[in-house]
């Protein structure tokens, strides 16, 4: 392999704001979507990929292996400081509209997921992805992925339905 | 909604309840005949159309915060994957540095969106004939500028053996009032930037970016990380160069 041919590096910027949304699903945190995203590229451009390779599936695989790595390496303590600051964060900056309320809130329970059903849950919720789809992109069976993306629904329903029957 | 009665079997053969109904039914991943069947129950059942109703809510907003996030999705990075000729440092080993130190490539990136929305021809990125043949024939100096094209000056800083065998320069380029810092390293007899960084602007404190030094900081630590010795005396270098490299 060595580097991207002209038609993948066009397909990769295609790919860009999925991708992007792939890191957020995995990270949950925008900093660090955004580190994953960076990472992702160069990682892309150094070692280039097959010249049959499927841009998006190969991308969003090394994107999801990367982040294993750095979640294997990630001192705990620092992740959950961080975490934390973020949640905060996300709070106290929103702006007064309803929208943006409701938005706080979904940044708040879709952080709280766990992070194999965020992530299922964005590959067919907000992506599109069939089943099958998602199940290749994240490689596990289609019947997990179903699983995962009703209980990411069931959580995330619920835990809105309880923090807007507790803020009224 | 946790009533077993209501409880199928999905296509694997596990058992489903009805938050897993309506999640395959919102996904259009339910066969005819169970969508028949909720289709029905949907008409009877308040509650159930209550739930779908939050469900399907929650799927928008999820898609919304996500949109959100993703609108300026990999604007920095277009430029980085359309340039060429630029090898990648290797990534830094703590996640956090990839953020604040954003090595090479992000700067590189930022760099390079900045000339394109400028309309420039000016990319450093971008190894051009002209800077090739700087990097191939001029000696280091300390202090003075050479023109490079009608729109640059050039100056080479040093030159150095790197690890893998390969001689690379530390170079500067200046552009109306930016500088730019970098070193290439001559592959096979081309000339290949490893790093480019933009430098403070130095004519202008007023036009000070803090940024810039960061950007200098990983110049300096690409060479520290790639050189296998020191910098190479006046008279090697000339002799170098005269060789051919």
């Amino acid at each position: 392999m060595s580097s991207l041919t002209a038609q993948q590096r066009q397909e990769l910027i295609d790919e860009l704001p999925r991708l992007k949304r792939f890191c957020l699903s995995l990270t949950s945190d925008p900093s660090d979507a955004d580190d994953l995203l960076q990472v992702t590229v160069e990682r892309l451009l150094e070692k280039g990929m097959p010249a049959d390779a499927h841009v998006a599936k190969w991308s969003h695989r090394v994107c999801r292996n990367l982040w294993i790595d750095e979640i294997r390496s990630r001192d705990v303590r620092n992740r959950y400081a961080q975490a934390e600051g973020a949640v905060e964060g996300a709070g106290t900056t929103a702006e007064n509209s309803e929208e943006s309320v409701q938005l706080d809130r979904v940044s708040a329970v879709m952080e709280r997921l766990p992070p194999e059903q965020r992530a299922a849950l964005v590959q067919v919720a907000v992506e599109g992805c069939s089943y099958a789809e998602a199940a290749t992109i994240l490689e596990v069976p289609i019947g997990t992925i179903m699983s995962r993306v009703a209980r990411a629904r069931k959580a995330l329903t619920e835990d809105l339905e309880w923090k807007t029957e507790r803020e009224a | 909604m946790k009533d077993d009665s209501k409880n199928v079997v999905d296509m694997d053969g596990m058992r489903v309840d009805d938050d897993h109904l309506l999640s395959m039914y919102i996904d259009g991943e339910l066969d005819a005949e169970r969508t028949i069947s909720l289709a029905g129950r949907l008409k009877r059942e308040t509650a159930l159309r209550a739930r779908l109703s939050a469900m399907e809510n929650s799927d928008r907003l999820v898609k919304k915060l996500y949109a959100s996030h993703s609108a300026d999705a990999g604007q920095a990075l277009t430029a980085l994957i359309q340039s060429k000729n630029v090898a990648i440092l290797k990534p830094t080993a703590r996640w956090r540095e990839w953020a604040t130190g954003a090595i090479a490539a992000s700067v590189m990136a930022v760099v390079a969106l900045s000339l394109i929305t400028e309309q420039s021809t000016f990319n450093p990125m971008t190894m051009d004939e002209h800077l090739a043949q700087a990097l191939e024939h001029s000696p280091s100096r300390a202090s003075g500028w050479e023109q490079l094209d009608g729109a640059r000056d050039f100056r080479s800083v040093l030159t150095f053996p790197a690890a893998d065998g390969r001689w690379c320069r530390e170079f500067m380029l200046a552009h109306n009032e930016s500088h730019w810092r970098g070193v290439a390293c001559r592959d096979e007899g081309t000339w290949v930037n490893q790093v480019v960084g933009s430098e403070v602007f130095l004519e202008r404190e007023t036009q000070y970016r803090p940024a810039g030094a960061g950007d200098t900081e990983k110049v300096a630590r690409f060479i520290d990380e790639t050189a296998a010795d020191v910098a190479l005396g006046p008279q090697q270098e000339a002799a170098l160069i005269a060789s051919g490299w």
